[in-house]
């Protein structure tokens, strides 16, 4: 792949054409430090705090300019030289070139220069600035700095807590006009709503006039913020960053399946933000703005405990109360052939899957459904589609679609029908059984309540309140996407693993647990202890899908029901 | 050598020099004609021989500059003509004299420049405060298309050649050739990476040379005397050849454009042409435009070394050095727009050198970090020093800051603001420190180092 390599600082370093050197130095995981370089955006050279000694070609004098040195012992100055220096994100690489960066004397008194002078006017508000902990110019400070403010005058005021739109807050005094907010609305989003006006140390962002911040990527212009300059309205003033810790997750929000970090903070388990999981394959360095503000969906109108009836019930109990509703299933093996009262016509059962579970959830549904109630009918719950908007966010707004249909076909089933379908046929008394997965549905699931209520037995595993949890004989809560690891399959196909982030809310399970223990309160023999398990039969060949991060974790704690 | 020409004034001053009559009269547009006839090859070897160095600033070889164009212009990639007017540098008034003594010359230029790079459109970038230069260039357009000078065929020959005006919106760095450009595509005045050079992609993405409007408005001249002939009017042919505008302002009894052939002195310029220093001695100048580091009137060239480009001039004045781009680059600082500004001996160093990074922060376009917050903090410090509360920790830090600009921004402005900052400190530390010890109260309210520091 490498079309030739550089040495940098005397370490061989592989770069591809077209590459600049601090291209080739991130990919090779070698830091050079930066603020408005970012490897998802054009490169504008302005922060100057990337810049390297790039040697000249042999034979190739170094360019050098003459500055000023004070000696005090001639009392006079002395005219000195000094090596002109090259921004790595500008120099493109060529194969054989050599650049010092942490090894040069003079890369190092420019990166302390530059520093310094990016200090210079800032406010230094760092015990009130949410960027605080995470900021490029507190690190960078420690690493190439290390002075005291030389600069004792009252700095620069500009505008303060500017409101660029919903969600972003912009900060004038602190921004050090890297650009990459106003790229990211250029390149990324494809609306250049942000510029900068004013002129020198004057300088600031603003809004388009007549405009606000407003398009669907808005908060990348926060996460690529490198300072406290953007703040998200959503996180402001809510969270010290060094009590937050992060789970490895796939945004729920599309079928694109973004790599995100979820951030929560351990002591209450409540999840602060999003942040986007570099993935070149799938969503790059970006998530959309709606997907980004999904992460409280994460912990709020959870469905925490089990409902019989729609009333609150304990999770024994529930687990009890289905069997006993589904009891007609129980002998259904047995009594199939048999005329009996007690038996269910295996036609007459209806399995509702969710694109909105992970491929675990809906493997061990499906699969009890046919191997133990012998189903014939698969529907599918849905989140119903939305816009797309040709960038990330795609119109099936849910994660699993592909993992769905993997499971139907893996099991041989046809594919699920939707659940407009699912309705019809209740009204037409086709079903009488009906066992559910997932709360959201395409249709207007109160309109649907009558017809639902008249069925002999509706357990549904859901996450969240709603409608069908509400309607259903029994409801079992099942684990949120950041409760519990699971696996996901985007509209690419790849398969991506989301890890556990957050310790299970009440009562809640991974759905597959809930269904294996239902399945052995009904009499099934199920020996699944752990999601490999199920995995070992959804995926015999091992995986090697390049794209999806391989997450390890450990398995969620182990449903402690038994029939 | 002080030798007075007329190859580019010969209409100043006069009261319809400006019209198209006066200049068809003196045979205008006769080469414009003939380019049009030639070859882009023969054209540049023109240019080449004529050794006209960009009067710009920068001092680039024209010929040369003319000659990195793509010899075949290729399809959907029209080449331009950017004629650089934005002349905003402190000091420097030539550009303007000439858009509005004899704005034909320009466009007779253009059409010559456009042919000699494959060009069919050429745009003037005029500075916006220069709103008779930019009246006088319409009007001399509107006279040179109604004669069929310009247009679809000019000259009845089959090769478009459109000039526009462009007016800039009052940015120094609009000065800066790819913030110009930048500026004239509707953006922010901001300049560009190099590279890609303009000549790759400049206007519009385009094939582009940016030339100074003196430059190009020579290209007349040169073509009438011939390349060859136009350079040795020239002194120090032929390293620099051809005769080109001089100004001169500050303090001097008679300011003003002078144009004569290069090789002039700076005594000539100041004492012959200048008629003297205004009310004083003279104490130093900054030969061409503030960003060009200062001399002192009584600074010697040091130049033991035979192989020393200014070995000829070796403990003489450094006023006595003929003024070319090469010569001035071996004293330290910078030939740049060849319009020197005079401080006599009443003026302070101090206040000069606050007033020029007064201009620096006000201009930094605050694109690159070192430029837009060095020069703020070199203000801030002059600032202090100039209230009289200054420190030698304030003098010390003005070479640091100034060092940390030099040549880590994206573009000359850098240099332009570090270069003259440490020009002013390091011909002038005892001033300085003079004018800190006593906080800028001496007698006279100038600096008078005859007199004993006040205790």
């Amino acid at each position: 792949m490498a079309d030739g390599t550089i040495k940098i600082d005397g370490r061989t370093v592989p770069f591809e054409k077209g590459d600049t050197v601090i291209k080739a130095a991130y990919k090779a995981g070698v830091d050079i430090p930066h603020y408005c370089w970012h490897p998802g955006l054009s490169a504008p050279a302005n922060c100057r705090m990337c810049l390297v000694d790039v040697e000249p070609p042999p034979g190739r004098p170094k360019m050098q300019l003459d500055v000023l040195r004070w000696d005090a012992g001639k009392n006079d100055y002395i005219t000195v030289k000094k090596t002109k220096l090259i921004p790595a994100c500008q120099q493109a690489c060529s194969d054989g070139m050599s650049v010092l960066s942490d090894t040069s004397e003079e890369v190092a008194v420019a990166r302390k220069e530059v520093q310094e002078l990016l200090l210079l006017n800032h406010p230094v508000d760092c015990p009130i600035c949410d960027q605080a902990g995470e900021c490029d110019l507190q690190d960078y400070w420690l690493e190439h700095d290390r002075t005291k403010k030389r600069m004792m005058d009252e700095p620069v005021h500009k505008p303060k807590a500017i409101v660029f739109g919903e969600t972003i807050v912009y900060d004038a005094e602190r921004c050090i006009m890297c650009t990459r907010c106003i790229r990211v609305s250029e390149e990324l989003a494809k609306d250049p709503v942000l510029d900068m006006r004013q002129r020198g140390n004057r300088n600031e962002v603003f809004v388009a006039p007549g405009r606000e911040l407003d398009h669907n990527y808005s908060l990348m212009t926060e996460h690529v913020c490198p300072v406290g300059a953007l703040t998200s309205s959503h996180f402001r003033f809510k969270a010290r960053v060094w009590f937050l810790r992060s789970g490895r997750t796939v945004c729920q929000g599309c079928a694109t399946g973004c790599n995100a970090h979820l951030d929560f903070d351990p002591r209450d388990n409540t999840p602060y933000r999003y942040r986007p999981r570099d993935n070149e394959a799938v969503n790059g360095y970006w998530m959309c703005d709606k997907g980004m503000l999904s992460y409280p969906e994460a912990h709020e109108g959870r469905l925490e405990n089990a409902l019989v009836g729609g009333e609150d019930a304990a999770l024994k109990e529930a687990l009890e109360q289905a069997a006993e509703k589904l009891s007609a299933l129980r002998s259904l093996r047995k009594t199939a052939s048999i005329n009996g009262e007690e038996g269910a016509e295996p036609s007459r059962i209806a399995i509702v899957l969710s694109a909105q579970h992970s491929c675990e959830d809906n493997f061990a549904l499906a699969y009890v459904a046919k191997e133990f109630f012998g189903a014939k009918d698969l529907f599918v719950a849905r989140r119903a589609d939305g816009e797309a908007d040709g960038i990330l966010m795609v119109a099936d707004r849910n994660p699993n679609t592909a993992g769905v249909s993997l499971v139907a076909e893996t099991l041989g089933f046809a594919t699920p029908r939707p659940f407009a379908t699912l309705i019809e046929g209740v009204a037409q008394g086709r079903y009488d059984h009906v066992v559910s997965l997932g709360g959201e549905v395409d249709v207007d699931a109160n309109k649907a309540k009558d017809k639902l209520s008249r069925l002999k037995a509706f357990v549904s595993f859901a996450t969240h309140e709603g409608t069908l949890p509400q309607v259903a004989h029994v409801a079992l809560p099942a684990t949120s996407w950041a409760e519990a690891a699971g696996t996901y399959i985007n509209k690419q196909g790849l398969r991506q693993e989301a890890e556990q982030v957050l310790a299970p809310r009440g009562d809640a399970h991974p759905a597959w647990q809930l269904v294996v223990a239902l399945a052995r309160q009904l009499g099934f023999a199920l020996s699944w202890k752990k999601r490999a398990d199920i995995l070992a039969l959804l995926f015999p060949a091992p995986s090697d899908d390049a794209g999806a991060h391989a997450v390890s974790q450990n398995a969620p704690a182990q449903l402690e029901v038994q029939p | 050598m002080l030798q007075r020409t007329d190859h580019l004034t010969k209409r100043y001053g006069i009261p319809d020099g400006f019209t198209l009559t006066r200049y068809l009269a003196d045979g205008g547009y006769v080469q414009a004609r003939r380019a049009l006839s030639m070859t882009r090859e023969e054209l540049v070897n023109e240019c080449k021989a004529a050794n006209l160095r960009g009067r710009g600033g920068a001092g680039f070889p024209m010929g040369v500059k003319w000659s990195f164009m793509a010899p075949t212009v290729a399809p959907g990639r029209p080449h331009y003509l950017v004629i650089n007017a934005d002349e905003g540098e402190p000091g420097t008034f030539k550009d303007r004299s000439m858009m509005e003594g004899d704005p034909h010359a320009t466009v007779e230029g253009c059409i010559i420049g456009c042919r000699a790079i494959g060009a069919h459109v050429a745009y003037i970038y005029v500075r916006d405060e220069l709103h008779l230069a930019k009246d006088r260039l319409w009007a001399a357009i509107r006279e040179a298309k109604a004669k069929g000078f310009l247009g679809a065929k000019p000259f009845g020959v089959d090769y478009a050649v459109e000039v526009y005006v462009h007016s800039g919106a009052g940015a120094y760095i609009c000065g800066e050739e790819t913030s110009l450009l930048n500026s004239l595509e509707g953006r922010r005045g901001e300049p560009r990476l190099k590279p890609p050079f303009p000549a790759q992609a400049g206007a519009f993405g385009m094939p582009t040379t940016v030339n100074n409007l003196e430059s190009i408005a020579t290209v007349p001249a040169l073509m009438r005397l011939g390349g060859d002939n136009f350079s040795k009017i020239s002194s120090l042919h032929p390293k620099e050849g051809g005769s080109r505008l001089y100004g001169v302002s500050g303090h001097v009894n008679t300011p003003g454009i002078f144009e004569c052939a290069v090789g002039l002195t700076l005594r000539e310029l100041i004492y012959d042409l200048g008629g003297g220093v205004k009310g004083g001695e003279l104490l130093a100048v900054i030969p061409g435009g503030s960003s060009t580091p200062i001399l002192r009137a009584d600074e010697l060239v040091e130049a033991p070394n035979e192989s020393h480009p200014l070995h000829a001039w070796h403990g003489m004045s450094v006023l006595d050095v003929p003024m070319g781009v090469e010569t001035f680059r071996g004293l330290g600082t910078m030939l740049g727009t060849c319009c020197a500004t005079v401080l006599s001996d009443k003026a302070c160093p101090v206040l000069a050198m606050h007033n020029l990074m007064r201009f620096y922060r006000h201009e930094s376009c605050g694109q690159c970090t070192p430029c837009r917050e060095g020069s703020g903090w070199l203000e801030r410090l002059l600032d202090t020093i100039v209230a009289g509360n200054g420190t030698m920790d304030d003098l010390n830090r003005l070479h640091e800051v100034a060092n940390s600009i030099m040549g880590n921004t994206i573009c000359a402005f850098g240099e332009g603001t570090a270069m003259p900052a440490l020009g002013f400190l390091k011909k002038f530390r005892r001033e300085f420190e003079e004018y800190i010890r006593t906080g800028g109260r001496s007698s006279t309210n100038r600096l008078a180092l005859a007199q004993p520091a006040a205790e």
